[in-house]
């Protein structure tokens, strides 16, 4: 399958996990597509779609809270954002998602 | 002149606009793709990241002795002192 053929499936199986959890894909297309082209690279080398964004540790159990959509694992953070660490998904009602800040979680109350 | 390390991953969206908002305004810095080392280096680079309190999420971002994590401007320009 090509990269652009993967990132519209990715697309595709995303966005209702998304949606059930509050959260869209960010409207800025330019970041959406460099992040789902991240996602599509890093799934042909591992197998499995990890935040591009995060280390993995190679913890098995840690390292499945990456992947995306990774929004269940890091619900508090990623609410006080309102959008994920990557950026690929922000809540629903985000409609300038330039106007948000990555905090880092140690920085949530 | 501060001294500006940035650790990234080069999958990592805010790490390039982490290392644009330094280029742009001429201010130096080292940069060091996580991804891109070895194992030894990644596990130097994650203790660094514990020992400073953050997880190892990118970009992580050492202005002289002061840390933070993520893409944040307002955080760069204080950590800077210009705000």
């Amino acid at each position: 399958m090509s990269v652009e053929a993967r990132k519209k499936a990715l697309r595709f199986l995303f966005g209702p996990t998304a949606d059930r959890l509050g959260y869209k894909f960010t409207p800025n297309d330019e970041d959406a597509d460099f992040l789902l082209e991240q996602l599509a690279g890093i799934e042909a080398q591992t197998g499995v779609p990890y935040c591009p964004c995060q280390a993995r540790s190679g913890d098995r159990a840690a390292d499945m809270r990456m992947v995306c959509p990774c929004i269940p694992f890091h619900r508090k953070h990623y609410d006080a954002m309102r959008r994920c660490w990557c950026g690929l998904f922000v809540h629903k009602d985000v409609t300038d998602p330039d106007a948000l800040r990555q905090i880092p979680e140690n920085r949530i109350r | 002149m501060k001294k500006v390390t940035i650790y990234a991953l080069s999958t990592c969206l805010w790490c390039r606009k982490t290392k644009k908002y330094f280029e742009e305004k001429g201010i130096a810095f080292d940069a060091v793709d996580y991804d891109k080392q070895d194992e030894a280096a990644q596990k130097r680079m994650a203790e660094e990241m514990k020992a400073a309190g953050f997880n190892c999420s990118f970009p992580f971002v050492r202005i002289d002795g002061a840390c933070t994590q993520g893409y944040d401007p307002d955080e760069f320009e204080r950590m800077l002192g210009e705000k």
